[in-house]
């Protein structure tokens, strides 16, 4: 799918233009929704769920949950895709300037949770210039200003104070600048997508990042398969009525069943460490798909995690219809960044040794 | 020459065993006569979906092999390797000279060697015969087969098959029937992976096509051909039966192997307490 990004670029202008004339009459266009032979709705193909709209609403959006008119959709989104634009990176402000959503998201210099695997750095040192990115430069054809559609607010509701403590661990480690450099005494230090475990954006559930947001799904007799271009991942999910199993798994434990014409997907045990920043083992995720016209797959889920969390959340991220494959991301085989980062602290350590003490 | 006389030996009761068994099966003349006919999908192609599995020892060895000593003498028995009778038609895999050179070396290094050690993804034909069970799922378009192992996958193209624009290292699959058959010409693997555990090897120019065919409700015949003009003499073949899992819950699970191998990949880049 990287290609995509080389031969899209010339194009790129041209298609924000045509998007931009007619985004209300697109689901008109779509077409009727395929159906396979046993009546359910087909599903099937490659479908890209890129988007510049966040999760959260952007705090100096306020209240509002939608842009009002297409003429202020297109600003919002011009000045997020200049915000965000890694070739205008600031050497000192470094990652802060590339963070998705609000501002004001966090200290100068911090990297933002479920970014840092994504290529994310420290002040002045953000990975990948723009040619490398892939993140989604339009928002969402509804207008609305986040993905999180509940609660009204668009923003994560309040954590329990359990929640809290652990969100603050995981965010003092990522944040602290005491040593100059990320942590990394060990791999164990370092998130689950930068070691290969688990994709930054593949979920479950999935989140659009920073490149590579490609999801193709599968149906067969009994069977749903979700395979996505991050990192290989592939869950099978049976849709017999098979109870959950008792094992925790990286992915969780996914059974689906059809409600109407949507695919609805419910996972449960997963492990401490999630894909979804700040849950955890107690995590139940409801995935809903929908394909609403030929080109359009709803993807909705809601995230229930009671011991981080005091209510659920639900957020909505249109998937359009890819005609291109995927190709494979072998992430483990190449990861030299492993060692690299290990061995770079390791250096540096003994460079601080060697130093005279003041 | 006396390993020369036992290897002689079991490969000629193998072939007696195999020769009877042969015999038995033969005997009612009407077998032959009425082919297995497999079970058909909504649109009327051979029905292979289902969790699979192959049993036998060809990841240890594709060829015939003794039962040896495993390599981590802490592993005792568990680490032990088994024997087995070898699934490589004529037995042999025809390494042109230096090939077979190397094959010897990486047999030599394969604790340290091996991909699988690494937790790398296997490759075709080895993802099929791991000691893991595969799933395909099969649509009316593309089929998707996907196995425990590493969380390997691959999407078999149906329809439209342009090869990958670089070497990948499940490769590229192109499908299509021949009668019963599925038949997957499997190309743009690179040179990183082996056959199993003993160096068999190949390099970029591997060309494999791949064969299913339902044998019995629950046992798939797998056949493979490998072609690679700079490691082999002419193409040769192997082929084994896969068994369906009959679990009732059967699903393939997860076998994230990276975690697994951090420690022997990165622990030399930990930080040392008291530094």
């Amino acid at each position: 799918m990287k290609r995509q990004l080389v031969t899209s670029m010339g194009s790129l202008s041209i298609a924000i233009a045509a998007a931009l004339l007619a985004p209300a009459s697109a689901a008109e266009q779509g077409g009727a929704v395929p159906r396979l032979a046993d009546g359910h709705p087909d599903l099937q193909g490659v479908w890209d769920y890129r988007t510049i709209t966040p999760m959260q609403r952007p705090l100096e959006l306020g209240t509002k949950a939608f842009f009002a008119s297409d003429e202020e959709a297109a600003a919002w989104e011009r000045t997020e895709n200049l915000r965000q634009n890694r070739d205008a990176e600031d050497s000192e402000a470094g990652g802060e300037t590339h963070q998705p959503g609000d501002a004001a998201f966090g200290p100068k210099g911090s990297v933002p949770q479920g970014w840092a695997g994504a290529g994310g750095g420290v002040a002045g040192r953000a990975a990948y210039n723009e040619f490398w990115w892939d993140r989604g430069n339009k928002i969402v054809g509804t207008k609305r200003t986040s993905l999180i559609v509940d609660p009204p607010d668009g923003r994560y509701p309040a954590m329990t104070p359990e929640g809290q403590k652990m969100a603050d661990l995981i965010a003092a480690g990522r944040n602290d600048t005491n040593l100059g450099r990320p942590h990394a005494d060990s791999y164990e230090d370092r998130p689950l997508a930068e070691r290969c475990i688990l994709g930054f954006n593949s979920g479950p559930p999935m989140t659009p990042g920073a490149y590579n947001n490609n999801v193709e799904l599968f149906q067969a007799p009994g069977y749903v398969a979700i395979v996505n271009e991050m990192i290989h991942d592939t869950r099978i999910v049976p849709l017999d009525g098979r109870p959950h199993g008792h094992v925790p798994l990286w992915r969780g434990d996914s059974r689906g069943h059809w409600e109407g014409d949507t695919l609805v997907v419910d996972t449960i045990n997963f492990k401490r460490e999630t894909s979804f920043p700040n849950s955890g083992a107690n995590l139940h995720l409801v995935e809903k798909f929908t394909r609403t016209d030929a080109d359009t797959l709803m993807y909705e889920f809601t995230i229930d995690d009671p011991s981080v969390w005091t209510r659920p959340f639900t957020a909505v991220v249109p998937m359009r219809k890819s005609d291109q494959p995927i190709y494979e991301y072998a992430c483990h085989e190449g990861n030299y960044a492993m060692a690299s980062i290990l061995a770079g602290a390791r250096a540096a350590e003994k460079a601080a040794e060697a130093k005279p003490s003041k | 020459m006396q390993k020369k006389w036992v290897r002689g030996a079991l490969f000629a009761s193998a072939a007696a065993v195999l020769a009877t068994a042969f015999h038995l099966g033969a005997t009612p003349a009407a077998r032959a006569a009425e082919p297995y006919k497999a079970p058909r999908t909504a649109d009327g192609k051979t029905d292979l979906n289902g969790v699979w599995q192959a049993v036998n020892t060809a990841n240890w060895d594709l060829q015939e092999h003794v039962a040896r000593t495993g390599l981590v003498v802490a592993l005792g028995a568990v680490g032990a390797e088994p024997g087995g009778l070898g699934v490589v038609e004529g037995g042999e895999i025809p390494y042109l000279p230096e090939a077979a050179a190397k094959k010897k070396a990486n047999f030599e290094n394969r604790l340290t060697d091996d991909p699988e050690i690494k937790c790398y993804l296997p490759g075709v034909p080895r993802a099929t015969y791991m000691p893991y069970p595969f799933q395909i799922v099969q649509t009316s378009k593309d089929i998707l087969i996907a196995y425990e192992y590493a969380g390997a996958m691959r999407t078999i193209e149906m329809t439209k098959t342009p090869a990958n624009p670089a070497d990948s290292w499940m490769g590229h699959s192109a499908g299509h029937w021949e009668g019963d058959t599925l038949v997957i010409d499997v190309t743009g693997q690179n040179d990183q992976t082996w056959f199993d555990r003993a160096g068999d090897f190949h390099s970029d120019a591997l060309h494999v096509v791949e064969r299913y065919t339902p044998m019995s409700p629950d046992a798939l015949m797998y056949e493979a051909t490998i072609e690679d003009p700079k490691v082999y003499s002419r193409p040769w073949k192997i082929s084994m039966p896969l068994y369906r899992r009959l679990e009732k819950n059967a699903q393939i699970t997860e076998f994230r192997c990276v975690a697994f191998v951090e420690e022997l990949l990165y622990g030399k880049f930990r930080k040392q307490a008291g530094k």
